[in-house]
């Protein structure tokens, strides 16, 4: 056993090392999440609960409120997810082309939103998208719409000025790694497949996406975390007056709601603990059937 | 199969020229194999003839049809690459079947030419698994095969064993040389492998820096280079250069305390006083030439099968000798080193051969 | 070339251009909105105007800028140094001393990756509230610093680094501390600067948490005033557009001059 006390002594040194990081993760992560898993099952409001068993879960299925965020939600996330994801894409093939002119400079550029805090692009898009603001001016002078969109006014197109953004501010991010990642394959495989006869489509369909596989379902799995938790843009693009999530609760969603029952109202903890496990549960399932779609055929 | 001829084939980047010029004839089922020292453009010559580099200026025919503008896949071409090259996500079977699915094949065509060519390589046990669960030797096998099966009029081939251990690389040299006989095809091979060069070619194109120095057969270019670039070029040790001028009928060394040797005969015509330079390759010194040099030994190598020694004079050049199966020299000994007059050449101050 | 791969290549061209200029175009907004009138600005006015001064005057007598850029340099500087050292120290023990028992925590943290913040929203403030540490700078850094995403990175890095050098400072007698903080540090310098940069970023830009912890006007960072500004009854964009500027150009400022860099480190996690 002559080496034992020195395989101690490398486990303890082990430990010391990951010690302060374990102990913050404990006390800010696991601790928190323990608690709201444990408040999920309680009632009461404020800072009296007692145990409520399955009613928050009762709940959710009896409140308008929960499922028209829920809904919005998915809505957000089924459709902007995949725009997001085809637009990075359509864009990496095109500034991969070595022979582009501007390549630097338009990757830079569609790069650029990805820096500028949620808060700061939430604050430029309502002010664009004002009723008579630049956006609109812009399409009246185009001739592409006869009369100013609502934006901030109308459901629908509230919707869609939510989701241009997230794309505005998102695409470029996700560009990035899919430049990376095209970058990464050997070019002598497009030699190969020219020298093959492969067409150019197929070259895309065929040899690109399926290399890029693993980054597209990195990619789609953070993009959907980040779009079950939206919170930022819906609470000051389409804020109005302090509260956000409007028209008509039109762009409210999960995490805004969890903020609402916690801090707008009065405090909800377990409920609104339940109401995020129901994040949770989501991006779970979400993952799990991302990670499947993307196995092997 | 086809032949190819190059006339006048050039590559510019920008300003800057690359292939300068190249005069080339390849002969139907013939085995051209390109040399020359890094970045002279043996790989950019290839790829011209692959139809992946644009050609900017001179012709490209092939089987007798001007290539310039073709596309690639339309020039009866097949390339293996250094790095493979295979389509990592696709099995053995798929890499190999993949052109011929947008040459427009039937499937049950295909099945039967991805096939053949397994058998050929003996890739049968192979077809379902992915390029990254074979070894290296394999991958090189399935790169080969995914040109077999689209039968090419002509094979490129760019240094395609250089990422293989010695071992294998001789095993693939071998089977690339049968692949050769079997498949009839034109084949050119670009490599920096002298041995594969040697083994290997019907005939060696010595390019340098854009141009070709000598084209020619293997053991011409080694007999008979016609200048010295190619003389130091083929050849493994390389060949002895020794400064010399011409003085009274004989040829001196002044870098080799002015020893003297005896007029080669085809150094008859040259005037007195011109200066040359001597080539003698290792393996020319033999005990009884008529010539001989004054050497200090400063290291033996013994590789088994034949030794080198190295010996110098003064502060002029190493020589290298080979010493055959005689191993009784050691290091710092004196010795005479003795050649045959008449097996060494001779080059101008300009590098041109003295013939 | 043929016509039509000629007019695809236009179009892509096209393409690239439109989205180059979308993406842009905010940021010119927002320089000719710091010039111009809360009217101009909502009525769609995209030319430079003339409310520059006027703008910042009113920006500086309504905030007291000084002290929020400060809070925010505290907050970002602190919350990124604090993370640099926890996590990369994390990454180092995790990969360069491997157990089981460790290597299972370290797959139980990524799992953790995949919990929304909104979840831990609510204990945290619960959990700060109870101690007494709401409004401080420690209650927004803390739950940051233990950054899993940045454990990971850390860990995927070091597996670069070459364990002859680890060995041969022990062989010298260096304390396993001393070869992290005199070998490691050192030779890891470029990974230590992605790093840096991303979580200067991170925490520069943060929103939701700050916004729940901070409760007086005295701790507000940049970027809770510009969305207090902005979600105001009677929002007045043409100071907003100043704060937003002053909110935005540390990360545009970090981002041209360490490009390279920001986009290493965004992709450090896949690699
Ligand atoms: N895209 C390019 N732009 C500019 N110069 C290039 C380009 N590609 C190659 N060259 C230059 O052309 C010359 C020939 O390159 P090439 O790759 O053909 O050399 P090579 O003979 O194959 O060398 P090696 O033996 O190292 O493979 C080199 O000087 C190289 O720097
Ligand atoms: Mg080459």
């Amino acid at each position: 056993m002559a080496g034992s006390r020195a395989d101690l002594r490398a486990n303890l040194t082990g430990w010391a090392f990951v010690a302060p990081a374990l102990t913050l993760l404990g006390l800010f992560m696991a601790y928190p999440i323990l608690w709201s898993l444990y408040m999920s099952f309680q009632t009461g409001k404020g800072m009296n609960f007692k145990f409520g068993g399955m009613s928050n879960i009762y709940r959710l299925t009896q409140d308008p409120v929960f499922l028209r965020a829920l809904s919005n939600t998915m809505v957000f996330l089924v459709v902007q997810v995949p725009i997001m994801i085809v637009l990075s894409l359509l864009f990496a093939a095109a500034l991969n082309n070595p022979k582009l002119r501007g390549r630097a400079i338009l990757r830079t550029a569609i790069f650029l939103p990805c820096v500028t805090s949620l808060v700061a692009y939430s604050v430029l898009f309502k002010s664009m998208f004002a009723i008579d603001g630049v956006v609109n001016d812009s399409l009246l002078f185009l001739h592409i719409i006869s009369e100013p969109i609502r934006w901030m006014i109308d459901p629908f197109w509230a919707k869609v000025l939510i989701i241009m953004a997230i794309t505005w501010r998102w695409a470029g991010y996700n560009m990035v790694f899919y430049l990376a990642a095209m970058q990464n394959i050997d070019p002598s495989i497009y030699e190969a497949a020219r020298i093959d006869g492969v067409p150019a489509r197929a070259r895309f369909f065929k040899i690109t996406i399926p290399m890029l596989k693993p980054v597209i379902l990195f990619t789609t799995v953070l993009s959907t975390i980040g779009t079950l938790q939206l919170f930022d843009e819906v609470n000051t693009i389409t804020a109005s007056q302090g509260i956000g999530g409007g028209p008509a609760d039109s762009t409210l969603t999960l995490s805004l709601y969890i903020y609402n029952l916690t801090f707008r109202f009065m405090p909800s903890f377990g409920y609104a603990a339940t109401v995020s496990w129901v994040i949770v549960i989501l991006v779970g399932i979400l993952s799990w059937v991302q990670f499947q779609v993307a196995k092997d055929r | 199969m086809s032949g190819l001829k190059l006339t006048g084939l050039r590559k510019n980047y920008g300003a800057h020229q690359v292939i300068k010029g190249v005069d080339l004839v390849v002969e139907p089922k013939e085995f051209v194999v390109f040399v020359g020292p890094s970045g002279c453009g043996k790989s950019t010559l290839l790829r011209m003839i692959a139809g992946l580099e644009e050609i900017s200026g001179g012709d490209l025919t092939i089987g007798g049809v001007r290539m310039n503008e073709v596309d690639a896949s339309k020039r009866g071409i097949a390339m293996v690459f250094q790095s493979y090259a295979l389509y990592p996500h696709m099995t053995v079977r798929e890499n190999m079947g993949f052109a011929l699915k947008y040459a427009g094949e039937s499937a049950a065509n295909i099945a039967r030419r991805v096939n053949e060519a397994a058998k050929i390589l003996e890739l049968h046990k192979l077809m379902d698994r992915k390029p990254r669960d074979l070894s290296g030797g394999q991958r090189q096998r399935v790169a080969i095969g995914r040109a077999i099966v689209r039968h090419p009029e002509v094979f490129l081939f760019d240094e395609p064993l250089s990422n293989l251990d010695a071992e294998l690389r001789v095993q693939m040299r071998i089977e690339i040389a049968r692949l050769h006989k079997e498949l009839q095809t034109t084949i050119i091979y670009v490599t920096h492998d002298q041995v594969e060069a040697m083994t290997l070619a019907d005939k060696i194109v010595v390019l340098r820096e854009g141009l070709i120095e000598q084209t020619g057969a293997p053991l011409t270019l080694y007999d008979d280079p016609d200048n010295q670039f190619v003389a130091g070029f083929i050849g493994s040790p390389r060949m002895n250069f020794l400064p010399a001028v011409v003085k009274n009928g004989a040829l001196t060394l002044p870098e080799y305390d002015g020893q003297v040797i005896p007029m080669p005969p085809v150094a008859a015509k040259l005037a007195e006083g011109a200066e040359v330079t001597v080539g003698i390759r290792p393996e020319h010194f033999r005990t009884g030439g008529s010539a001989s040099l004054d050497l200090t030994i400063e290291l033996i190598e013994h590789l088994g099968g034949e030794s080198f020694a190295y010996a110098r004079q003064g502060k002029a050049n190493v020589i290298t000798i080979a010493t055959g199966t005689g191993r009784n020299w050691a290091s710092g000994e004196r010795i005479q080193a003795t050649f045959d007059p008449a097996s060494v050449l001779l080059f101008t101050a300009q590098g041109a051969r003295v013939r | 070339m043929s016509l039509f791969s000629r007019l695809f290549s236009l179009l892509t061209q096209a393409m690239l251009w439109l989205a180059a200029f979308i993406s842009v175009f905010p940021f010119y907004w927002m320089i000719a909105g710091a010039t111009n009138t809360a009217n101009d600005i909502t009525g769609g006015k995209f030319t430079l105007g003339t409310n520059l001064i006027p703008n910042i005057t009113k920006f500086f007598e309504l905030v007291d800028v000084p002290l929020v850029f400060f809070n925010s340099l505290v907050v970002a500087i602190g919350g990124t140094v604090l993370t640099l050292i926890v996590a990369s120290l994390a990454g180092y023990g995790f990969e360069m001393f491997r157990s089981k028992t460790r290597d299972r925590i370290f797959g139980g943290l990524l799992l953790m990756l995949s919990v929304p913040f909104a979840a831990m929203m609510i204990p945290l403030f619960v959990m700060f509230s109870g101690v007494g540490l709401m409004n401080t700078y420690f209650a927004i850094i803390a739950p940051g610093i233990a950054s899993i995403f940045m454990i990971f990175y850390f860990r995927q890095n070091t597996k670069a680094f070459p364990s002859e050098l680890r060995d041969a400072a022990r062989m010298d007698g260096l304390q396993e501390w001393q070869i992290f903080l005199r070998i490691y540090m050192p030779v890891m310098r470029s990974t230590y600067a992605a790093a840096m940069i991303i979580l200067f970023m991170t925490n520069w830009n943060a929103y939701l948490w700050p916004l729940i912890v901070l409760q007086t006007n005295d701790m507000k960072t940049i970027q809770l005033v510009v969305a207090s500004l902005a979600t105001a009854y009677t929002p007045d964009y043409g100071l907003i557009m100043v704060a937003n500027v002053l909110a935005t150009l540390p990360t545009i400022l970090v981002f041209f001059l360490l490009q390279r860099r920001f986009v290493e480190g965004m992709l450090g996690g896949v690699k």
